[in-house]
């Protein structure tokens, strides 16, 4: 018998009072698998990943955590899932080992090897008191309770907050480490260029729904046509040419039909400083599926 | 490991509870054989507009010493301190336990900790119980060493049953808080309802036609002396076929109150 899938969600939604949140999501993650989640905020992410944890109750359709419903089986589901809250808070007034001893002395088994090795990374000043961390040390603090569980499946709500650059490297590569031990993550973040370097497959929330597969497709498919230019001062393009947008740089985004090698090849030479194309970006994605939204309402980009 | 955390939080108010009960029952017993012949005098107390009044006055103005210092400690001891300092504990330390958890956001870590929520609010709640109850035991037995102090004689097994009592209200008063802290999501709201309800059960106490009615009149004077006196054995305070049972209520409501704030807890969604 094959083993159930780490999340199987069928027509999940959830409402607070008239407000629907989540409509009618379908997902299935694999065991293993690393799934992003991506939207704006008020999307719905957070609402799903505490659905997922049974700190919400979903208000229908049908929801298994690694084979388990967690309405009714929710302790043993956060016995087997480690869970990183979005609005993370951390008990001020103990100390950043008082805090752990706390937070991990719930679970069954920790890793100590991954939790030494999260602190060492971290360099967190254990002995001091948590109200003398920045934001970014708590995230730090929340982050080792949350990944030093040796648990199932992690559900990690925007695990990058707060940190800096140096620091989101070195989560990537802990929770690439996660992966590789075969660990299930579902995680959301805003740091896109970084989630899409990590995830096997990502998935667009916006507005409590998943953005159908076959949109994100055609979205992936018009962002390879676009090539982005930064041209020399006073160059122009030729007047034919369909500029996307400017960024705040100068750099054109530019939609070319066909290969835009043969485009390129065909401006004068002394046009362009800085010329890349080939490669979408997921920000990019991440604009063309809004827009698009905003389009069909009738909305101006 | 939950309870570990709770007493840490609550172990300063606990003491400062603690010494404050006690600040206010020591100079009330030593300056008993001062206030005695003032109260032997007075005739304000004996001539008052309400009954109740009169009935105090009459216990600690009685001939008889010993029944005087008794309905005096039952006044100033447990009327006075237990109902005013228990009540104002049970608010400070009961307004915190989830609704500053709330404020802190630390409410959503703890839920998603593998540990059931009525393991959670039981962690929470009986580290808070007996930091509360505990005190009300502890003064009442340094009261009987203070009372030798002056040559007077408060019998140990009346005074812990009057503690047993006044336990259980606070215990009361723990329990509805513990609810409202559940229920708000801001601790100075959950103190402003329980206050409010607490003012105005005192109001209505201080009403002639509608005291019975308040839940001061189950730890008042009138419940108390007798407690004291020896004249209500423990079977009246808890059978309700033997006699009022006002501790069981007391317990029942409490029970209530903690059975309401489990069940909140698990609708809860942070």
């Amino acid at each position: 018998m094959s083993e159930a899938p780490a999340v199987a969600l069928r027509g999940l939604t959830k409402a607070y009072g008239d407000r629907t949140v989540l409509r009618g999501i379908d997902l299935q993650v694999a065991r293993g698998e690393v799934l992003g989640l991506v939207g704006p905020n008020g999307a719905g992410k957070s609402t799903l990943l505490r659905t997922l944890v049974g700190l919400v109750a979903r208000s229908g359709g049908d929801v298994s955590v690694l084979g388990m419903d967690p309405a009714p089986n929710s302790l043993e589901v956060r016995h087997r899932t480690s869970y990183l809250p979005g609005e993370t808070g951390v008990y001020l007034q103990m100390t950043g080992a008082q805090f752990l001893a706390f937070a991990l002395g719930f679970h069954r088994r920790i890793d100590a090897a991954r939790r030494d090795a999260l602190l060492a990374g971290f360099e967190l000043p254990l002995h001091a008191r948590v109200r003398s961390y920045s934001a970014g040390m708590k995230q730090k603090l929340a982050l080792v309770a949350t990944l030093a569980p040796d648990v199932d499946l992690y559900l990690l709500d925007e695990p990058d907050r707060a940190l800096d650059a140096s620091v989101r490297l070195f989560l990537r590569d802990a929770l690439v480490a996660l992966r590789a031990a075969g660990k299930t993550i579902v995680l959301s973040s805003h740091h896109l260029a970084e989630l899409e370097t990590l995830a096997d497959r990502l998935e667009f929330l916006h507005d409590g729904s998943l953005i159908a597969a076959q949109r994100l497709a055609d979205a992936r498919a018009r962002l390879r046509r676009w090539t982005r230019v930064r041209l020399r001062a006073g160059a122009a393009l030729p007047p034919s040419t369909h500029v996307e947008r400017r960024e705040r740089d100068g750099t054109l985004v530019v939609e070319t039909e066909g290969d835009p090698l043969v485009w390129i090849r065909s401006l004068p030479a002394d046009t362009f400083d800085a010329v890349e194309c080939g490669t979408s970006r997921l920000e990019d994605l991440y604009r063309v599926l809004l827009y698009a939204d905003r389009d069909d309402r009738g909305g101006a980009p | 490991m939950i309870a570990g955390k709770t007493w840490r939080e609550i172990r300063w108010m606990a003491l400062a509870y603690l010494v404050v009960l006690e600040l206010l029952a020591v100079p009330v017993i030593l300056l008993w054989p001062d206030i005695y012949p003032d109260l032997q005098r007075s005739t304000l107390l004996r001539n008052p507009g309400m009954d109740w009044v009169k009935r105090i006055g009459d216990g600690v103005g009685n001939r008889d010493e010993d029944v005087a210092y008794r309905a005096w400690c039952a006044i100033m001891l447990f009327f006075r301190s237990t109902n005013l300092v228990c009540t104002a504990g049970a608010v400070l330390l009961g307004t915190g336990l989830f609704a500053r958890e709330r404020e802190a956001q630390t409410l959503e870590f703890l839920l998603a900790r593998p540990v059931s929520r009525g393991r959670i609010l039981w962690q929470k709640t009986w580290p808070t119980a007996v930091a509360l109850v505990v005190p009300i035991f502890l003064v009442n037995a340094s009261a009987i060493w203070w009372s030798s102090r002056i040559e007077m004689e408060l019998p140990f097994a009346e005074t812990m049953r009057a503690s047993m009592h006044a336990a259980a209200f606070t215990l009361f008063f723990l329990a509805t808080t513990t609810w409202v802290s559940v229920k708000c999501r801001v601790q100075a709201h959950v103190a402003a309802w329980v206050g409010a309800a607490a003012v105005l059960q005192i109001g209505v106490y201080l009403t002639q036609r509608i005291r019975p009615y308040s839940l001061f009149r189950l730890v008042d004077f009138d419940w108390y002396a007798p407690l004291l006196a020896g004249n209500l054995p423990l079977r009246h305070m808890f059978d309700p076929t033997a006699g009022p049972a006002f501790t069981s209520w007391l317990l029942l409501g409490a029970s209530a109150f903690w059975f309401a704030a489990w069940r909140a807890l698990r609708r809860l969604e942070p």
